[in-house]
């Protein structure tokens, strides 16, 4: 499979800060790939630089093959990009806003009306940017971003400071633009929407990536154990009574309950069902927990990941 | 220059769905010109025009507002905003070239300006009675030149001027005491004499004074003005260009 974009060893100064120190990567055609880090971390730097919209000071970028500073008009027509808190004309109609974006390219989708319809603005043709909800800003800038039907798709920040319900809805868009076999790369600081969307996720920090891999590689990589955690009606028992149980490596008692650590979620909870069976205790509140990026992310850098 | 005419009819549409740009530029002069035209008669002294149809005197005028309202608020607002709100930096990652982003503002600007020029004509012409005896084409040239001008000093402002607000500081600072000192309202020889050659370098005096010429029909005697206005041009370019940042 041929690389959509091919950045060696990217390096961007900001005076004494260095926002993207020394990155390497490859994504594929028709991958969905992710940028995931915290606020600050170069995020936004790395993506602007392969749009062609900043100059790295150091390495190579290519994106479909073309510098995105030397061949960045070429690069252009083949490229839709979200920006991170996208604005155009705040009095320009959505309707008027695609006819103008498709104006500049050689190539567009053809049919406007049927952008409009994917991304569910047909009832907001005709109203005014500014006075659009959060969401529907987002979307009709996403529609903006395809109208050239793009072959690779930049979405910087795609959910923040979206509600809920408008992040759901973006996440089912994306789906359907990875069904589509565009290519999409996007940043965000949301570890579950990179574990959800994407099929590689780099994780960046303090310009730096410090690990690269599809989101259950990162967790498997990481050899963390899910949780079983329970509580009990009766709870005058010792923990240690759980650890005979298969595939439990450890259990440990809190005054919540108890947390069984294991690699095999399944076989635990099996046993504990059949040690509660056999010793005539009742189990409450189970649920259990299974290692996610926010996890890698912590064990990684030492810090959670927050806004 | 794919997309220049999508571009400049968008950006004329949205001239049009502009308060502020439709208040400065429509409302106000043709405010200014029925309201000058309905309490005086006869053009003020010292302007040499003395005796002369006072609703000529009014048309200029009218025309060199249309003309700064239009190049000094609505356009370097309109400039800022974008820079501000980032639909320069959106409008950077298409193929938009920036030389015909460039044109197409401008000549969205020039035609804003044509099309109240024509209005402020019209009603000149039925409630005064204005008439135009010079060379139509003179006026034309010199109406052209002057927005060219004008616009050119526009986009300085809209380049230099960074995250203030913008259009306080334009219509404070430059607007209003321009519009006193260039030979509009009140002739420049009731000012003191230290600040007259100021008000003879400001690029509003040569373009009301020749206008004014071109309307009444007289002989234009001060051709070396349009030297001004032609070095004004030329500045406001060359700050544009140093100056102008996407973000």
């Amino acid at each position: 499979m041929n690389s959509a974009i091919v950045c060696e060893h990217v390096t961007k100064r900001y005076s004494s800060l260095t926002a993207v120190n020394d990155v390497s990567f490859s994504v594929k055609e028709g991958e969905i790939f992710g940028l995931v880090g915290p606020n600050g971390a170069g995020k936004t730097t790395l993506i602007e630089m392969i749009e062609g919209l900043r100059t790295p000071d150091g390495g190579s970028i290519r994106a479909l093959g073309l510098d995105p500073n030397k061949q960045g008009g070429e690069l252009r027509e083949k490229i839709g990009v979200l920006l991170q808190a996208t604005s155009i004309q705040p009095d320009i109609k959505v309707k008027e806003a695609l006819k103008l974006f498709a104006s500049f390219y050689e190539h567009t989708v053809g049919d406007t009306a049927e952008l409009l319809h994917t991304l569910s603005l047909e009832d907001k043709a005709n109203s005014r940017f500014r006075k659009l909800s959060g969401g529907l800003k987002q979307r009709t800038a996403i529609a903006l971003a395809l109208v050239n039907d793009p072959v690779i798709l930049f979405l910087d920040e795609l959910t923040t400071g979206l509600d809920p319900q408008a992040r759901r809805n973006m996440w089912d868009f994306v789906d359907k633009v990875r069904k589509e076999g565009k290519t999409v790369f996007l940043t965000t600081h949301y570890m579950e929407e990179a574990e959800k969307l994407c099929d590689r996720v780099a994780i960046i920090d303090y310009g730096k990536i410090i690990a690269l891999d599809t989101p259950r590689g990162l967790i498997e990589q990481l050899g963390a154990e899910s949780k079983v955690i329970f509580k009990i009606e009766d709870s005058d028992m010792d923990a240690a009574k759980f650890e005979s149980i298969k595939s439990v490596s450890r259990a440990e008692k809190s005054p919540d309950g108890f947390t069984l650590y294991t690699r095999d979620e399944n076989a635990a909870l099996q046993g504990l069902v059949r040690l509660a069976d056999k010793q005539g205790f009742r189990l409450t509140s189970i649920r259990t927990e299974s290692p996610n990026l926010d996890d890698v992310f912590l064990t990684l850098t030492g810090r959670e990941i927050r806004e | 220059m794919r997309g220049l005419w999508q571009f400049t009819l968008a950006e004329l549409r949205l001239n049009l769905r502009n308060p502020t740009a439709l208040f400065w530029s429509i409302a106000f002069p043709t405010l200014w010109m029925s309201l000058f035209g309905a309490l005086f008669s006869e053009p003020m002294p010292g302007f040499g025009y003395e005796g002369l149809n006072y609703a000529n005197f009014l048309l200029p005028a009218g025309i060199s507002i249309v003309i700064l309202a239009s190049a000094f608020i609505g356009m370097p607002i309109a400039l800022t905003t974008y820079r501000e709100t980032g639909v320069l930096k959106r409008l950077r990652v298409t193929p938009l070239k920036i030389s015909t982003l460039a044109l197409g503002f401008t000549i969205s600007q020039f035609l804003f300006i044509a099309l109240v020029i024509v209005v402020l004509f019209v009603v000149g012409k039925i409630f005064f009675d204005v008439q135009v005896l010079g060379s139509w084409l003179a006026l034309l040239g010199m109406i052209i030149f002057g927005m060219v001008t004008f616009l050119s000093l526009g986009s300085a402002i809209g380049s230099v001027v960074g995250s203030w607000r913008a259009d306080a500081v334009i219509t404070q600072i430059i607007f209003i005491p321009m519009m006193f000192l260039s030979d509009m309202f009140m002739p420049i020889s009731i000012f003191p004499e230290w600040l007259q050659p100021i008000c003879h370098a400001l690029p509003l005096t040569p373009l009301n004074v020749i206008l004014r010429d071109i309307v009444y029909g007289v002989p234009i005697d001060n051709l070396w003005q349009l030297g001004i206005l032609g070095g004004w041009l030329v500045a406001g370019a060359v700050v544009t260009i140093v100056f102008f940042r996407w973000e």
